[in-house]
């Protein structure tokens, strides 16, 4: 499409500069300070390269179970969390168009609903039967959310596939439950890889539903936020500067596959 | 429910039925539901109290008494008498000692009432923060809203597929980088020593207590939750049809009616979207006041829920606060969904 | 194909289908004989895939019985019917290999892997594809999905084949061949053959009997012959190849023929549903069967007409005429040598060969 004209495009393309600068350059500030020597994090005050926080992270206990934690509970949510969110999807795909309406409001409602709630509502309901708030807990809140997203993407999934296939094994003599597992799960299989995906992460890089659910234990992302609170130590920026790497790799990888699926995709 | 059995066969049946039920259920209704329970009731000293205490004063009175009684006994000179007369004293002592105990236990024992007084100790100084709170995040959705629509549509509409495409990757890198970076790193420019106020000062203005302020808190907010409006609203724009664009141009319409009649009604989706989430994402923010104030700037709702659970431990007003957010969202979607009138359906991706 | 799979008779036994408020498929009654290749013909949305579905067991009858070889169908699940069926679009797995898709079946049943894939060898050597065996189902062409399909379906060695309108995506040329091949194909196994198409074409040069629906009731069922040369009623003798039809109301009967007064005149013609004299009726006309008059020439039917156009049809030419304010159309013998007639003509036609029916609903198309 033709852009308006030549001015208005100048302008536009002002804009997203300035846009894009404000979305990386104080990321920039940040990774700068990670290796900056000086302590706290500053660039104002420049006292050489460093590469001491990264060995100050390796060196903290207290991170390092962090992360165990972090995987452990990611690990745990993406057992619960896949299961619930196709069951869901399944489960609605067969419903009545009214109790599918309600039982979709109230599956969707987890993602519409701050997340500190889902932390809060989980640690009162266990208290309740007798349970403290814990790694437990926050697995729990984050599967209450993160099914959530699975449903939504195994419904998409769901709704792109040909019912004939199903009826067509049938017809040559498999059981429903055959039928599910020789033709519908490998059609999802895509989807589940994503949504397991998209579930580890989501879990362990979650804030406000852990923070408000984890009791006295903590993962590596609540433990970066207490400590960030008082920004001491550019070990945080140095932590900051690995999560950046990984996004960004995995960003492109993702985008990569992305690209060549298309492709595929326009060949087929 | 006769149709997913007949869909699926029973024992794969059992298995939906079965996790749907953990998530529906157990993961989802129940907490709201026990949570809406606590908000709505709190131990209280039992009716009757007053009354109670005096009867226990009553009975401190009684031993009192007895204790002359008892050094009367003792001076009897009947032996047998006198064992006697103490035995009696000491089962009556004895019972009522402990009808004290029991009246005292019952005294100092709290009930469970229900009430609605959990949502009524918002004082004024709580009810102004809730308030700000709610402005505050109204004004994110509102500053990502007319900051991100260009944006997207540029990227949509305008650009090419290739340089569409970097440039998403380069929305997906900041968007998918944990939140709390992004907010940390907006804590060290706007700190004291921090690189805003170096740059007040190269231009001879006094440092400005960012953070102490508060307004670090909005700043991070709306730099933390603005890519939340660009994906949705960029997924809706990316259906339009330009063809629909260049007729509305041919038609004569200037860009601002372009995007008022054809535009902006086909993006209705996607506005609700972003603006539901990034109003329910800074209403619920609890990173951001966290690390954005020290503790030293006045507090945002969400810390005060903390407090309310894991410092004063009073779980029933904690509960009550909670329950006032949750309603403000679900205001804030059902408001959204109505203005723009799309469905719940339209909503999901 | 070694094994003799002997087909099945179906019965419907008053058996209907209603989705909600709307009756998909009325009250039918219908028998196919054991081995016969019987088409069920009809417009689009008549109900011919929803009275398949009863056979291959995804719907049950609202009312009504379903019966194969004598044995009641309602409540038996798909998975264990006698039945195979060929879907409208084919539904090759798209993520197995063509192999196995055709020992899906076998693998149902419980058969090793080895048995099963020199099983599904062998099937595909019958339908000429035991080269492309281990290739994906996206890879192969239109004709040859059509026939791993077919090779599919008779892995499970079905008394009864369901074919839903298979041939409809393929191209004229290949659907001639896939005709021959599923007519060789059911005479060497002699299964019962149920097929459905609104190709008429198709029904009429492959069937041993059709039955022709519409708005989900059956109009006729009868040979090929029957159906075309005589049809039951205005929809069937309309919606089945084309005719002319006059509307009028009969003068006067004599020993099966009539006298009918149209518009364009009155015309003498077959009467059989004998109906009397004033009745609403239709005459129906065949445009092989109307005859352009040599100058002075008498016939018992003559209608005299102005010729509008000519449409080259290949080995005919269509004429059409107007007369008395109405189309009429007409089949030419093409022999290229006589000049098309132009101007005004005469047409005739002799009484056996039109038939009056009662008034009726007709096919618009
Ligand atoms: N599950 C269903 N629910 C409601 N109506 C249905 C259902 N299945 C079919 N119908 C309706 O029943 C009628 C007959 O459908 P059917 O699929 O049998 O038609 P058909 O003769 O096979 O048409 P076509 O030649 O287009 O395949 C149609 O009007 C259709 O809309
Ligand atoms: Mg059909």
């Amino acid at each position: 499409m033709k852009p308006a004209g030549m001015g208005s495009t100048l302008v536009l393309r002002l804009y997203m500069g300035l846009f894009f600068a404000y979305m990386f350059l104080p990321l920039g500030v940040m990774v700068a300070a990670g290796v900056n020597s000086y302590s706290p994090p500053s660039i104002t005050v420049w006292q050489g390269f460093t590469f001491r926080w990264f060995a100050e992270f390796w060196a903290d206990a207290r991170m390092w179970s962090g992360l165990v934690n972090s995987l452990v509970i990611a690990v745990a949510v993406m057992a619960l969390a896949l299961p619930m969110g196709l069951s869901g999807a399944l489960l609605l795909s067969q419903l009545g168009r009214r109790s599918a309406g309600i039982a979709y409001t109230v599956m969707v409602s987890p993602l519409l609903t701050p997340g500190i709630i889902i932390g809060i509502s989980t640690v009162i309901f266990w208290r309740n039967l007798g349970a403290t708030a814990g790694l437990f807990t926050a697995i729990l809140a984050q599967s209450a959310f993160i099914a959530s997203y699975a449903m939504l993407m195994f419904m998409a999934r769901l709704q792109r596939q040909d019912h004939t296939l199903e009826e067509a094994a049938l017809d040559l003599g498999a059981t429903r439950a055959r039928a599910f597992r020789r033709i519908t799960l490998p059609f999802l299989k895509p989807t589940i890889v994503t949504a397991a995906v998209i579930a580890f992460l989501q879990s362990f890089e979650n804030y406000n539903t852990t923070i408000f659910s984890i009791g006295g234990n903590h993962t590596l992302v609540t433990e970066i936020g207490a400590r960030m609170r008082f920004g001491i130590s550019p070990m945080i920026n140095a932590i900051g500067i690995l999560f950046i790497l990984v996004t960004v790799i995995c960003a492109v990888v993702w985008s990569l596959l992305r690209q060549r699926e298309r492709k595929r995709e326009a060949a087929a | 429910m006769t149709k997913l059995f007949r869909a699926f066969g029973v024992p794969l049946s059992t298995v939906i039925l079965m996790f749907s039920s953990i998530w529906i259920l157990g993961l989802i209704a129940a907490p709201q539901l026990i949570m809406i329970e606590q908000s709505l009731w709190r131990m209280e000293r039992p009716e009757g109290a007053a009354e109670i205490s005096v009867q226990i004063d009553g009975l401190y009175n009684q031993l009192d008494v007895m204790a002359l009684d008892r050094s009367t006994a003792e001076a009897g000179t009947d032996a047998t008498k006198r064992a006697a007369d103490l035995a009696a004293l000491d089962a009556k002592e004895a019972a009522i000692n402990a009808e004290i105990a029991a009246l005292e236990e019952s005294e100092s024992t709290p009930v469970k009432v229900y009430t609605l007084a959990n949502f009524g100790q918002m004082g004024a100084a709580h009810l102004a923060i809730f308030a700000k709170t709610i402005a505050a995040s109204l004004a994110v959705s509102a500053i990502a809203l007319v900051v991100c629509y260009p944006i997207a549509y540029a990227v949509a509409k305008l650009e090419t597929p290739r340089t569409a495409a970097v440039i998403m990757l380069a929305l997906v890198i900041p968007y998918a980088i944990n939140e709390l970076l992004r907010i940390f790193a907006w804590q060290m420019i706007l700190n004291q020593n921090g690189p805003a106020n170096l740059l007040l000062g190269l231009v001879g203005l006094d440092p400005v207590p960012f953070l102490e302020s508060g307004t670090g808190v909005f700043v991070a907010m709306v730099y933390a939750y603005i890519l939340f409006m660009v994906f949705p609203l960029y997924n809706v724009l990316e259906t339009l049809d330009g063809n629909q664009v260049e007729a509305a141009r041919d038609l004569g319409a200037s860009t601002w009616n372009i995007h008022r009649r054809v535009v902006i009604p086909h993006a209705r989706p996607g506005i609700a979207v972003g603006c539901i989430m990034t109003f329910m994402l800074s209403a619920g923010s609890y990173a951001v006041p966290y690390i954005m104030t020290r503790g030293t700037a006045a507090p945002w709702f969400t810390q005060l829920i903390y407090n309310r659970f894991f410092e004063a431990t009073n779980w029933n007003v904690g509960a009550a606060y909670a329950l006032s957010l949750l309603a403000v969202c679900t205001v804030f979607i059902f408001g959204m969904m109505r203005l723009l009138k799309v469905s719940l359906k339209d909503i999901a991706k | 194909m070694t094994d003799q799979s002997t087909g099945k008779a179906i019965e419907f036994d008053r058996a209907s289908v209603r989705f909600g408020q709307f009756q998909a498929v009325q009250p039918t009654d219908l028998r196919i004989e054991p081995g016969e290749f019987f088409s069920i013909l009809g417009p689009s949305g008549c109900g011919k895939t929803t009275l398949l579905r009863l056979l291959s067991g995804f719907l049950d009858p609202t009312a009504g019985d379903v019966r194969i070889g004598g044995q009641s169908m309602v409540g038996i699940d798909p998975s264990i019917r006698p039945t195979a069926l060929i879907f409208q679009n084919l539904a090759l797995f798209p993520l197995m290999p063509i192999w196995e898709n055709v020992a899906f079946g076998l693998e149902m049943r419980g058969w090793s892997r080895a048995r099963r894939r020199d099983r599904a060898y062998e099937l595909l050597a019958t339908v000429a594809l035991s080269d492309h065996a281990e290739k994906m189902p996206a890879q192969l062409s239109g004709g040859q999905k059509q026939r791993v399909a077919i090779a599919r379906a008779l892995a499970v060695e079905p008394s009864v084949l369901l074919l839903d309108e298979p041939l409809s995506a393929l191209d004229l040329k290949l659907r001639q061949h896939m005709r021959a091949e599923l007519k060789q194909i059911q005479a060497r196994t002699g299964i019962t053959f149920v097929y459905i198409t609104h190709d008429q074409g198709e029904a009429l040069t492959m069937s041993d009997r059709v039955a022709v629906m519409n708005r989900g009731r059956i109009m006729q069922v009868g040979s090929p012959d029957d159906i075309y040369d005589r049809p039951a009623n205005a929809f069937v003798a309309t919606f089945v190849g084309e005719t002319n039809a006059l509307a009028g109301k009969l003068a006067s009967t004599a020993e099966g023929l009539a006298l009918m007064e149209t518009p364009l005149g009155g015309f003498r013609a077959a009467n059989p549903k004998g109906l009397r004299a004033g009745d609403e009726a239709i005459l129906f006309l065949r445009p092989e069967k109307l005859r352009l008059l040599a100058p002075g020439e008498a016939t018992e039917n003559h209608i005299p007409a102005r010729v509008l156009r000519r449409d080259m049809e290949g080995a005919w030419s269509t004429l059409v005429v107007e007369a008395g304010g109405q189309e009429l159309k007409l089949h030419l013998a093409h022999d290229g040598r006589e000049a098309p007639p132009s101007g005004e003509i005469a047409l005739g036609f002799s009484a056996t060969e039109a038939m009056i029916l009662p008034k009726g609903e007709m096919s618009d198309d």
